[in-house]
């Protein structure tokens, strides 16, 4: 899972300085956590003439005479629509008759130093205006000059969804006037991107729809360079602050084919992306975190037009910055467009917004609103050329890509898909990276590389992802970084786990231990001492007292032992597991606390009935 | 009219302090370094002589602005130098002040300026006439060419654009070196109607930061002066004796052809020039190009070079005067001093002007769009909202910009629209290659920027002659006119159609489509007739215009034509 940071592969290409860190799991210490607010195009879509849905289909309707019988079809549909509870989303994947085609654009910003366009420092929450080049501000006789280092996140992100990088390409100059835009143009890449013709394969496990079946495939038309805007702020009294630190920060925008056919699978899309971006370190952050958000196109055909090839009108739902947002934002959109066109009306090709937790679509400009871009070649920034030597450099350090992770997780460590993925998706890569850490640490206390068995694997990453989110609602609470370091270092969680697969100590010990290491009331490299400390070693009773304690919850229990012998007799064919459990519940009552294991007693007591209590029962 | 009062106002306590009364009625200033900031400046390198930077390129002196001529940047007080003046003053330049020009660089009179039109001094009108003149008529209402004749302005002649406030400087004598921006011609024409040398060097010598961009494609940095001699040495043969040295533009007095800018893209690498200046004489002693024109004896350099006399630049409206000086020159090199005049043919000459009217607008419209009165210029809070979000752009930009400007804007706003850009400015490029084809055919050097090509002969006019049977014969340089016509009066500028002032430009545009250094230099023209009323500036302008990178031998050339130009130089 060699993954080198972008930070450490700039350095090592374009100024041949190789990492003295140059350890196996090396990336670069970065913050964990912001929170960047794209206010700014929630401004623009507050401002918004909202037509509702009603009032399209009310216009529609009226516009057209429709017959009496279809009046009160639709009548007796929309009471219906009305009427019915809001369906839960896995059943709403699709519409009867109808087919869906969606299609995205995913910005991402990327990871670097430099702005696209000036040497300033790429920046977070610091103190606003701090890192700005004159150019950064479209001060006049200022010029573009292209920082390098960028390509390196770039032509990794692309290599990531299978582009091909395009050998030339160039930058273009998109127009629009806003007030978070100092030039009056953003430069792109509009006529000739970086990088084309990609794919992303989702699997079932990603969380596709279950129409797509166990794979489907997703096209990547192409993959631009561009800069982000400065971020604004707006203050009481109709004010608006600029911070022009985020001006010129490199973005990536990634253009699919519309060859999205369910909302569920358009959100795995996105998140399947930004866990692509992250296993390359390209991107900085990930949706939550502000660092990715994505704009989605929707149009609906009758299930007959299907054949015709010509897709419907579609509608653009600008900035959607969460997976939910994505899938949510698509069915209301899908159904609202259904809609109109049953209704007898035509779908306006035109921008909408969505707000987190609303259930429409509304909208922001139509087509008449739409600014004529007026695409230039930027004249001062000659052609971008990308060698085959730095793509083939690239590829071959990216390392391993996500699905094949999930696999040797899966394959080598027995984990579930499940929690192979969520342990990559989470705190942008570092959840997966402590992992290795902690397995390593484990494995080296324990003396158990390489072993056949995996159950200490198991119990580390269920550890890594079950007992670690129990110890705060935020994640980022564990300051988790994309070295696989947190608050709980990974040696420490390592030495408990240690202690506890040789059953030194208990489970319920362990999980004390990690509240102390959490709260820092263990100090890092003391568990041992805390243990010392606390008396907390598992001290385990003998086999004899286990075995007495059997002879004595078995007395009295002979309707249970009972349902032992029919299952001795072949009368029933299930080992009767959960009475035998009931027993070991009555044992760890009866015993010391503290100093027994269930799964212990739970071997004492089945050796005892089969051994000693069936025979007798038997011969009675 | 506020926006306009200003800068005016702002103009006049700058200029008032010029103790030359006449001068201040050329308007050929917009600020002027102040006497105690002069000395308070930092000077990298001993004084060798004064200069006057127009007012688009970035100065930081505290008295001085860089407005470009536009209300929106009236009060703009650039953070930091261009690196063209940063260059000239480490190889001891004095900044004089800043020179007037048409908004933005946008004109070819000098006419279209917030603070007034430059006007050169009529030679025949006595001072005293000049004087009666009220200042505020150069306040013209560009709106609404006056039509009829003002008697304030019937004597006074135009100084050509966009870097007339420059070429006034130098021919005035505030100057010996004047800085311009050339695009498509706005060094070469004013000094072509002022009397003095205008030189464009090759797209991608001179550094373009701090230049406030027009067209980047197009811009290049011009310098004027009196004589080629100092705008040689500065450009290629490097200041003597050093300049100091350690100036921030670094290499002290070295030629200014070999300084790589890292600051502005288009800049050529260190490594480029070098392969560029390979095949090219002039650039160093060894060829002895050098040595030769130092002795500066009267023209021997010109000995066998070959001069095209380009067909189409002998176009219907060129002024007979010139078209004779012009024929005349030829004849004189030809004759006396062992050069060939060659007929040559460059076909997509009459689509050229059109061209670079397509592209300069529309990479205006771009470069203009970042004055809107948020960061740049006043902000229009009064007119109703033109944008979601309520932020009003329309009206700040319709009042802050000049009509030139606005024109301009619209024009290339309309040929980068999605239904125009097929039609229009892909056009216009694919025709920049036909004129960058045409001189790459006719030059008998390589542009060292793109492959040799091949020309297919039947392109050519019928009225080449072949020299053999590969084609016609190549030549050294081209020699035209830089103008088709003598200075006109500002009178009869105010009331031409705009199209008519494009016009002004249709000889210089085709070497800045192709990024060609070229350079005008004055040439005397006969008086038209006994007793013409007409004014009579004795002079048009001669233009040469050279391969990619053949500056070196172009000054040189130059210095000798017009040496010869001058009488100083003799036929044997």
């Amino acid at each position: 899972m060699s993954c080198v940071s972008t930070a450490d592969l700039s350095r090592y290409l374009l100024i041949g300085q190789v990492s003295r860190r140059g350890c196996l799991y090396a990336g670069s210490p970065r913050i964990a956590a912001y929170t960047l607010f794209r206010s700014i195009r929630q401004i623009r879509g507050a401002s918004s003439h909202a037509a509702t849905l009603a009032q399209v289909s009310a216009r529609a309707v009226a516009a057209t005479v429709s017959p009496l019988r279809k009046q009160l079809k639709d009548e007796a549909r929309a009471l219906k629509a009305s009427g019915k509870k809001k369906k839960n989303k896995a059943d709403n994947q699709a519409v009867p008759g109808w087919e869906l085609t969606v299609g995205i654009e995913i910005h991402a910003q990327l990871n670097t130093a430099r702005k696209l366009f000036s040497p300033a420092a790429t920046s977070f929450n610091d103190v606003p205006n701090s890192h700005v080049a004159l150019f950064d501000v479209a001060m006049p006789g200022s010029q573009p000059l292209f920082q390098p280092d960028t390509l390196i996140p770039a032509v990794r992100a692309a290599l990531a969804l299978g582009c091909a990088i395009q050998p030339v390409s160039r930058f273009d100059r998109k127009h629009y006037f806003h007030w978070d835009q100092p030039a009056g143009y953003q430069i792109t890449q509009y006529y000739e991107p970086f990088a084309r013709d990609g794919r992303v394969v989702l699997h079932a496990r990603d969380g596709i729809a279950p129409a797509d079946g166990d794979r489907v495939e997703i096209g990547i038309r192409q993959v631009q360079l561009e800069q982000d805007t400065a971020k604004t702020t707006a203050q009481p009294g109709n004010v608006h602050w600029l911070d022009f630190n985020r001006v010129g920060l490199p973005l990536v925008e990634i253009i699919t084919r519309p060859q999205i056919r369910h909302p569920a699978t358009a959100a795995a899309f996105v998140r399947k992306v930004q866990m692509l971006l992250g296993s390359v370190d390209a991107c900085v952050s990930g949706m939550e975190a502000g660092g990715l958000r994505a704009d989605v196109n929707v149009s609906v055909r009758r299930a007959d037009e299907a054949g015709t090839g010509r897709l419907g009108t579609r509608t653009e739902i600008k900035n959607l910055s969460s997976f939910k947002a994505v899938e949510d934002a698509i069915i209301a959109e899908r159904d609202r467009q259904i809609a109109v066109l049953e209704a007898g009306g035509v779908v306006e090709g035109e921008t909408r917004g969505w707000s987190l937790g609303s259930t429409e679509t509304r909208r922001l400009r139509g087509k008449e609103g739409e600014a004529d871009y007026r695409y230039m070649p930027d004249p001062d920034l000659g052609p971008v050329v990308i060698g085959e030597d730095l793509v083939s450099h690239l590829a071959s350090s990216t390392g391993v890509l996500p699905d094949a992770e999930v696999d040797s997780l899966m394959d080598t460590y027995g984990l579930s898909s499940k929690d192979a993925l969520s342990l990559m998706l989470l705190d942008d890569g570092g959840r997966i990276q402590y992992f290795y850490n902690v397995l390593g640490e484990l494995e080296r206390g324990l003396g158990l590389a390489g072993a056949s068995d995996q159950r200490h694997a198991r119990l580390a990453a269920n550890w890594c992802l079950h007992e670690l989110g129990k110890l705060s609602d935020l994640s980022s609470d564990l300051c988790m970084t994309r070295d696989g370091e947190c608050r709980i270092p990974s040696a420490d969680l390592a030495a408990i786990l240690s202690h506890l697969h040789r059953q030194e100590i208990t489970a319920r010990v362990a999980k004390d231990l990690l509240w102390g290491v959490f709260r820092g009331e263990v100090s890092v490299g003391g568990v041992a001492q805390a243990i010392d400390a606390g008396s907390l070693w598992f001290h385990e009773i003998s086999e004899q007292d286990y075995s007495r304690l059997a002879d004595a919850v078995v007395q009295g229990e002979d309707r249970v032992m009972g349902e032992f012998l029919r299952f001795k007799q072949g009368k029933v064919k299930a080992y009767p597991q959960g009475k035998l459990m009931f027993l070991v519940g009555k044992m760890m009552r009866a015993g010391p606390e503290q100093q027994m294991d269930p799964a212990s007693a739970e071997r004492v007591l089945r050796a005892r009935i089969e051994g000693v209590y069936l025979p007798a029962l038997v011969a009675s | 009219m506020s926006a306009r009062g200003r800068p005016r106002s702002l103009h006049l306590s700058h200029v008032c302090s010029s103790n030359r009364q006449q001068r201040r009625l050329l308007n050929h200033f917009i600020s002027k370094t102040a006497p105690e900031t002069a000395e308070e400046q930092h000077h990298p390198a001993p004084f060798r002589f004064t200069l006057a930077v127009k007012d688009n390129i970035a100065t930081t002196g505290s008295s001085q602005p860089t407005t470009c001529a536009s209300p929106f940047l009236s009060a703009h007080h650039s953070p930091f130098e261009a690196t063209i003046v940063s260059q000239l003053r480490a190889r001891g330049a004095r900044v004089v002040g800043k020179t007037n020009l048409d908004e933005f660089g946008m004109g070819s009179h000098s006419t279209h300026s917030a603070f007034g039109a430059v006007a050169q001094q009529p030679q025949q009108t006595p001072p005293s006439q000049v004087q009666q003149q009220n200042p505020q008529t150069h306040q013209h209402d560009l709106s609404t060419p006056t039509k009829g004749a003002s008697p304030l302005l019937s004597s006074q002649i135009s100084a050509g654009g966009s870097s007339g406030g420059s070429a006034v400087a130098v021919a005035a004598g505030d100057a010996d070196v004047a800085l311009g921006t050339d695009t498509g011609g706005s060094v070469r024409l004013p000094a072509a109607y002022c009397g003095i040398v205008g030189y464009k060097p090759s797209y991608g010598m001179l550094s373009r930061f701090g230049v406030v961009p027009y067209a980047n494609s197009l811009d290049t940095v011009g310098l004027l002066a009196r004589g080629v001699g100092r705008i040689r040495e500065l450009v290629v043969t490097g200041c003597e004796g050093g300049g100091g040295g350690g100036g921030e533009g670094g290499g002290g007095g070295g030629p200014l052809w070999e300084e790589q800018d890292n600051r502005d893209p288009t800049s050529l690498s260190a490594a480029a020039r070098m392969r560029c200046v390979k095949g090219r004489k002039g650039y160093d002693d060894t060829s002895g190009w050098r040595k030769k024109k130092r002795a500066g004896a009267g023209g021997e350099v010109l000995r066998g070079l070959r001069f095209g006399i380009p067909l189409e630049y002998n176009i219907e409206e060129l002024d007979p005067r010139i078209r004779d000086a012009w024929a005349e020159t030829a004849r004189v090199l030809q004759d006396g001093f062992g050069a060939r005049a060659v007929p040559v043919s460059l076909p997509s000459t009459r689509h050229a002007l059109a061209a670079y009217y397509v592209i300069a607008p529309a990479e205006a419209s771009s470069n203009l769009a970042k004055y809107d009165g948020v960061r740049y210029g006043a902000r229009d809070t009064e007119a109703a909202s033109d944008a979601a979000g309520g932020v009003l752009y329309a009206g700040s930009r319709g009042k802050g910009f000049g009509d030139e400007v606005k024109r301009r804007i619209l024009l290339g706003s309309y040929t980068l629209s999605s239904e125009a850009m097929d039609n229009y400015f892909i056009k216009a490029q694919r025709v920049r290659r036909l004129v960058r084809k045409d001189f790459n055919r006719v030059f008998a050097l390589d542009n060292p920027l793109h492959e040799r090509e091949t020309f297919d002969l039947t392109e050519l006019d019928e009225s080449i002659d072949m020299e053999d049977k590969w084609g016609p014969e190549e030549v050294d340089f081209l020699l035209c006119p830089t103008a088709p016509t003598l200075a006109p009066k500002l009178e009869g500028v105010m009331s031409q159609t705009p199209l008519d002032a494009y016009m002004n430009d249709v000889l210089t545009v085709p070497a800045s489509l192709a990024g060609l250094p070229a350079i005008s230099i004055p040439m005397p023209v006969a008086p038209r007739k006994a007793g013409d009323v007409e004014q009579n500036t004795a002079t048009a302008g001669l233009q040469l215009i050279g391969q990619y990178w053949d500056d070196a031998r172009l000054l040189a050339v130059a210095d000798a034509v017009l040496k010869i130009l001058q009488g100083s130089s003799k036929p044997r």
